[in-house]
């Protein structure tokens, strides 16, 4: 006993770093697992309000930028408003789906990524939100929110912005949420063409912060560069036809069964400040359990997969 | 008395570093692959005569503390602990021909700037190492993580100079 006691101290050094690293490293390895999301994180009620006064300072900073945005996205607000050709009106004054009184003549959209989406649809409420923390050129990104649980975030809701697919909401507290950005070496976006309705996948390399692959097209497939990528609508976090990117490289390579296919993305990551959280009520969701039980789906954790 | 001071003195210390990381200097980007580390700070310049079990576990801390405002699990405590555990061996290596004296600390000025830079400059980068290499998980984009581990050893180790020759006490050694 006295022997071992011994033991113990002398190697005391060594012994509790091997306990922390191993501690760590668990915490490291089970966070890193694209979905499960860690137990300590940014979402975390303390940790997310000295985010948030983090970033009301660094907005004193940047107050030329955002207000340059601002008045960019009210412009094209506006012109979505007041449209010079009365013929895109018409079809809109029909009255809107779960609109019973008929007294509405339009939807009140919102132009997202090139798709109008119904502010208050029964199947996608849109949540804005603030982006209070972000990283851009690690191998994992991630954001924070300051929406939450009280907001209607929920976990695995889609991020949007004006310009198209942000990511994907991973863990949310009473008042704020953390999303996997697109740019993690874990992405899986259902994607497809717009032109011909091709469908693939994107994933992120780990490199660039502003292109990914879309993977999984056809060899036969004519493609064009400059061609718009969009979201599939297959998996229900997303609706049909968001804006991600458009195609800036393409290659036949050798070896491989598909075209290697290079993304540009629409979001400039670097500037993001205001998305939008968009997520399906409960009636659409229960389609994706449907789907995933009866076997249809790989497993409810693949965003996309292969098409 | 004395140690219950100095016990505030280092929570104070670690308040400060963890503080001034968050808020201000995690923002700091050197062309895009170079970020300044400040918090090692608070381990590098920790008393020479701190015990080795006390070092790993204030390293685990802070480690701990800056990962959950970068949402990465365990990362910055993994590659902490491990420069705390690293820590005492080089300070050992280094020891001046008549030991250490009571009041030696990590300070340039007292130890001058050869001993100095042989201490930054084999932590920091090994610290640095095990960090891309673990964040990245396999050896794919090698040269880009290279590439960062460099820009961020000039980062972080340009910045502690900094650090030393401002703020800390330019008592010269006789």
């Amino acid at each position: 006993m006295r022997n071992l006691l011994d033991f113990l101290y002398r190697y005391r050094g060594f012994l509790v770093f091997a306990l922390l690293e191993v501690v760590s490293l668990v915490l490291f390895i089970r966070n890193s697992a694209y979905q499960r999301a860690a137990f300590f994180n940014s979402s975390n009620a303390y940790i997310g309000r000295v985010l948030e006064v983090r970033t009301q300072v660094y907005d004193y900073f940047s107050l030329i930028d955002k207000n340059k945005a601002l008045a960019a996205e009210n412009a094209q607000l506006r012109r979505q408003l007041y449209r010079s050709d009365l013929a895109a009106r018409m079809p809109d004054s029909l009255a809107a789906s779960g609109d019973t009184t008929g007294t509405r003549l339009r939807p009140d959209t919102l132009l997202v990524g090139l798709q109008q989406l119904l502010t208050r649809s029964s199947d996608y409420p849109l949540v804005p939100a603030r982006v209070i923390n972000q990283t851009l050129r690690r191998v994992d990104n991630y954001l924070t929110l300051n929406a939450g649980t009280q907001q209607g975030v929920r976990a695995g809701m889609g991020v949007l912005t004006g310009a198209g697919v942000v990511g994907r909401v991973r863990q949310v507290s009473e008042h704020y949420a953390t999303v996997t950005s697109v740019l993690h070496s874990k992405t899986n976006v259902s994607a497809k063409l717009r032109h011909d309705g091709t469908f693939g996948t994107i994933k992120w390399l780990g490199e660039d912060p502003t292109h990914v692959i879309l993977d999984y097209i056809p060899r036969q497939n004519k493609l064009l560069m400059g061609d718009t990528v969009v979201t599939s609508g297959y998996n229900q976090v997303f609706p049909e036809g968001v804006m991600i990117g458009t195609v800036d490289y393409f290659a036949k390579e050798p070896d491989k069964n598909f075209w290697t296919v290079r993304v540009r993305l629409a979001v400039d990551f670097s500037k993001l400040t205001y998305v939008y959280v968009v997520g399906p009520q409960p009636r659409v969701a229960e389609r994706d359990t449907l789907e995933t039980r009866s076997g249809l789906r790989a497993a409810a954790e693949e965003e996309g997969g292969k098409p | 008395m004395g140690n219950a001071l100095q016990l505030l003195l280092q929570a104070g210390r670690f308040l400060l570093y963890a503080a001034v990381h968050v808020l201000l200097i995690s923002r700091l980007q050197l062309f895009d692959v170079g970020w300044c580390f400040f918090y090692l700070g608070f381990l590098l310049f920790l008393p020479i005569a701190t015990p080795i079990v006390v070092t790993l576990v204030v390293s685990f801390l802070m480690g701990f503390s800056m990962d959950l405002f970068y949402d990465t699990g365990g990362l910055h405590a993994a590659s902490a602990v491990l420069l705390g555990y690293l820590r005492p061996w080089v300070l050992r290596i280094l020891t001046p021909r008549d030991g250490y004296d009571a009041q030696d600390a990590v300070n340039i000025h007292q130890m001058g700037w050869q001993w100095f830079g042989v201490f930054l400059g084999v932590l920091v980068p090994i610290h640095h190492f095990v960090f891309f290499f673990l964040e990245l998980g396999s050896f794919s984009a090698i040269g880009l993580t290279l590439l960062k581990i460099l820009a961020s050893t000039l980062f972080t180790g340009v910045t502690m100079l900094i650090v030393q020759l401002l703020l800390f006490p330019a008592r010269r050694r006789r």
